[in-house]
């Protein structure tokens, strides 16, 4: 026979059957794990359900009419917030609500423009040699 | 009308680094218009300027990510990986202090009297309120994980109350911190004692406020339903930090408090 034609066969030694993943939390990708976790992710504890939890603004069973002492901050504005955010005005993002906006930003502008222009005049006078 | 094919993030042109960068200048040349100079209008207008630009990033962040949904996935992954190598940066600027500290008090010189803690130096009792904040910072370790389980679980109100026990057990140790450098039998003038203490302590107590400011930022956001069960970074970020804060402290207690009295 050809030796070509030789096999081999790989000593199995701690070979897996199959390979498990879990999703790492922290890098959000999957990485590799015993068959343990992929079984049984959430540990040993039972209940919780595998199913992603949906997501949840605010407990589902209040109302915000029946405002009782734990309705926290009002009503969930998020969504019109997203809807005026994203209107498509070539705004960039720092200046997008308007007048407030362009207040801060002259401002912090302004504080920081006309400061340096004073510290590098307070630096140049400061480096003079004092005459006695 | 043009729409990205891609998940990443390109961001809109932005003041903030270059306000940044001139206000850490005016912060730096104002520190020296006060030492030399005995000047403070430099010194202001840079931690006013800086103030700005930190409060105005953060809020173009938060409308970025929460308003215009441009946070994907891989985006978070790398916002994951900057908080990351913030905290690591900020360890090794610990490990400095406590450098400082070891190498101090491991060999102490012949003008402390050989020993440590130094002759005429009366050491803070690790028993009475450095334990208190001990277990105030571990407490507040628990809370804090209960708010993110209670988010993760879409509870509302138990997030929002185990978020304000953690605030409150961080401004507890805060107060309790600011009596004891009152009280304290000796200061940051007395020797390499003094400095090593109220160095690496005076920094902690810092990073106690910032996370303390990060955690309350985290509450408003969640008070406004910024936060959703599967997607609330900030809150994780202001998490780790503040499990950073806590086991700096334990590093701080455990040499300087414990074994260096």
């Amino acid at each position: 026979m050809a030796p070509s034609l030789r096999t081999y066969r790989l000593r199995e030694v701690g070979v897996r059957d199959n390979m498990y993943y879990k999703f790492s939390g922290f890098t959000q990708k999957l990485a590799g794990s015993w068959a343990s976790a992929a079984y049984s992710p959430q540990g040993l504890k039972p209940v919780a359900s595998s199913e992603a939890p949906p997501i949840i603004f605010a407990t589902p069973t209040k109302f915000a009419s029946e405002a009782d002492t734990y309705d926290y901050a009002g009503k969930n504005k998020v969504p019109e917030l997203q809807k005026f955010f994203q209107k498509a005005d070539g705004i960039p993002v720092h200046l997008k609500q308007g007048l407030p906006d362009q207040m801060l930003y002259r401002t912090t502008m302004a504080l920081t423009l006309g400061g340096t222009i004073y510290c590098l005049i307070a630096l140049y006078m400061a480096s003079q040699p004092k005459n006695k | 009308m043009t729409h990205q094919t891609h998940a990443y993030h390109m961001v809109n042109p932005s003041p903030w680094p270059l306000t940044g960068a001139l206000s850490a200048f005016l912060l730096t040349s104002g520190m020296i218009m006060w030492f030399h100079f005995h000047s403070t209008l430099l010194l202001f207008m840079g931690v006013t300027s800086i103030l700005l630009t930190m409060f105005q990033w953060w809020r173009d962040v938060v409308r970025e990510g929460t308003y215009q949904g441009h946070h994907t996935p891989v985006v978070q992954k790398g916002l994951r990986y900057g908080m990351v190598l913030f905290i690591m940066s900020e360890v090794f600027f610990f490990v400095g202090f406590f450098w400082a500290f070891y190498h101090s008090s491991l060999s102490p010189a012949l003008e402390l009297g050989g020993c440590w803690p130094p002759v005429g130096i009366n050491p803070l009792n690790p028993l009475e309120v450095p334990l208190l904040n001990t277990a105030i910072l571990l407490a507040s370790g628990v809370s804090i994980t209960w708010a993110h389980h209670s988010l993760m679980e879409g509870n509302r109100n138990q997030m929002i109350q185990a978020l304000a026990t953690t605030i409150g057990l961080g401004l507890y140790f805060t107060i309790l911190q600011a009596m004891e450098y009152y009280e304290a039998p000796f200061t940051i003038s007395d020797g390499i004692y003094g400095s090593t203490f109220f160095v690496a302590t005076g920094f902690h107590g810092l990073h106690v406020i910032i996370g303390s400011l990060f955690l309350i930022v985290c509450l408003l956001r969640q008070l406004f339903y910024h936060f959703t069960s599967t997607h609330h970074f900030g809150f994780e970020a202001a998490a780790w930090y503040w499990h950073f804060v806590d086991v700096v402290w334990l590093f701080l207690y455990v040499s300087i408090y414990w074994w260096g009295s």
